[in-house]
């Protein structure tokens, strides 16, 4: 199971070798991976999507079944006891959800953790203004908010993040950088424009079409860009 | 150019070494110019051997000019006694000089190899034999096989003062133990042992013959290499930052100036940029490890 760097960089200083964990928004599983490697006794790796739930599924079977529970669930409403969890993660989540889900999120993650609990959140700051990909994530989000009536990404600044957990308690404890520049390849680029197109279908009219002739076109002239940073900050919870 | 210790040779490398591979393709004007072009740039470690066409002959007019300024390595393929004693002898008169400062065991790729070498009767009794007369002073070994076989050699042969072997971003984004030369790295360190990366410019195996017949392929290197000022740059700076020794050139002579400037201007990477190189590029192809049959 090849394990990213980011994530072997951001759990490098944290306690994970006989912590039960959690890796909030699984995606393809590479922090369970982590999670795993650095000798977590068990990780449950939460996703409400099933697609990404089968692939984690696949990617430890016969290696650690026995410490893994993959989870299919919201994470404002997690299937877990409270005080139950000594380290979380959140690699690359938080972009993916819209500032009206932070408070329940932070919540429900603060429920689950034990005292002296570590939470990791690896995530992307905001782009520069002038970096090629702002205006596909810009279409991405226009297409998204019409086709559901929510961005598909927001870049959230490590503080707010940071400052985010520190009203529920949490304490800071560091931050570091995993990326720069975040190398965002022609297959990241043909994903997000992907989620444009998929949006804009479900957009009626010359708009739906507009939208799906210029998500084509920024895959085209962007073609793939290194730009921005991605961080890792890390809290604690009081013992 | 910033010089590293190789190990316990005792001698200080250049954190470039000139693979000297890059003299085939020149005529001998061509191949003086590029040497001494090499030799401004203050690199001071040389890599050639005899299965490079005739590099051996056409380094021999510079090298024997310079002999004091250059750390010569040169490596042999033959595992037993007889045959690797005469290839030694062979560098020596092609190259026209009294000792080799490197000698090293060529392209190691089977452990069977690595049995015949190390038995009585194998190659590495003509190693040392050789080092006891003089005409060596360090053995080394270089392999683009499996890590696991590098890290076995450095178990059986204490004497081993160098090992060369690839390094490169993609291989360092893939966990799997075929490509952990990041272990051998370590292991080398542990021991002392000098470390030459190579291949830290390939992008990947080139297209099949019948997408680019093997004429048309721009490059001499058997494998498709980076090639723009940005990417050498950021290769080199990714290589000589994992802890490698030295970095040895790619086989293209056209690379070769490339290079020289990276290596001029090398001055660390940031780990955050080392990542980022490596997550650009961990689902690449990469060319090695492969079994190439010699």
């Amino acid at each position: 199971m090849d394990v990213p760097e980011t994530v072997t960089a951001a759990l490098a200083d944290r306690p994970v070798a006989g912590r039960v964990c959690l890796e909030a928004g699984a995606g393809v599983g590479n922090t369970t991976a982590g999670l795993l490697e650095a000798g977590a006794s068990r990780v449950y790796a939460v996703t409400n999507d099933n697609e990404h739930a089968n692939l984690v599924r696949e990617r430890i079977d016969g290696t650690d079944t026995e410490r893994t529970a993959v989870l299919e669930a919201d994470l404002r409403t997690l299937p877990l006891a409270s005080d139950s969890v000594g380290l979380i993660t959140a690699h690359g989540l938080f972009n993916v959800l819209p500032p009206a889900s932070l408070e329940s999120i932070a919540v429900e993650l603060t429920r689950v953790a034990t005292p002296g609990c570590h939470l990791v959140v690896d995530d992307y700051a905001p782009l520069p203004a002038d970096a090629a990909v702002s205006e596909l994530f810009a279409l991405e989000n226009a297409a998204t908010e019409l086709a559901e009536g929510r961005p598909a990404l927001t870049f959230y600044p490590a503080a707010v993040l940071c400052r985010l957990f520190v009203g529920y308690g949490w304490e800071f404890d560091r931050e570091q950088t995993l990326l720069d520049p975040v190398p965002w390849t022609a297959g990241h680029v043909e994903a997000h424009a992907e989620v444009a197109r998929t949006a804009a279908s479900e957009v009626s009219g010359k708009l739906g079409e507009y939208l799906t002739a210029a998500a084509d076109r920024l895959t085209t002239e962007i073609g793939e860009e290194s730009v921005g940073r991605m961080y890792s900050v890390a809290l604690r919870l009081p013992v | 150019m910033e010089t590293r210790s190789l190990g316990k040779t005792g001698h200080d490398s250049t954190v470039m070494t000139f693979g000297a591979i890059a003299l085939n393709w020149l005529e001998q004007d061509g191949a003086d110019q590029l040497v001494e072009l090499v030799l401004d740039h203050g690199v001071n470690h040389f890599d050639v051997a005899p299965t490079y066409g005739d590099a051996e002959l056409k380094l021999g007019p510079k090298l024997r000019q310079h002999r004091e300024e250059i750390f010569l390595g040169c490596k042999t393929q033959e595992r037993e006694y007889e045959e690797a004693k005469q290839t030694l002898e062979q560098s020596l008169t092609r190259l026209g000089v009294e000792h080799i400062d490197l000698y090293q065991i060529h392209g190691l790729e089977y452990e069977h190899e690595l049995d015949t070498i190390t038995d009585e009767g194998g190659a590495l009794e003509a190693f040392r034999e050789a080092k006891a007369e003089g005409l060596v002073d360090h053995i080394g070994l270089t392999s683009h096989g499996d890590p696991q076989l590098i890290l076995d050699a450095l178990d059986r042969i204490d004497d081993l003062a160098t090992v060369m072997f690839p390094l490169n971003p993609v291989v360092v984004g893939k966990d799997d133990d075929e490509y952990d030369y990041e272990a051998v790295l370590e292991r080398a360190a542990e021991l002392d042992v000098g470390t030459l990366g190579i291949k830290a410019f390939a992008k990947g195996p080139w297209p099949s013959t019948d997408e680019l017949p093997e004429r048309d392929r721009p490059y001499a290197n058997w494998y498709e290499p980076v090639d723009t000022p940005d990417e050498i740059q950021e290769r080199f700076d990714f290589a000589a930052s994992q802890g490698l020794t030295s970095v040895v050139s790619p086989g293209d002579p056209k690379l070769v100036a490339m290079v020289l400037d990276a290596a001029d201007r090398y001055d660390g990477m940031l780990e955050e940029v080392q990542r980022s190189l490596v997550e650009r590029l961990r689902h690449e192809q990469s060319p090695v490890p492969e079994q190439l049959h010699h």
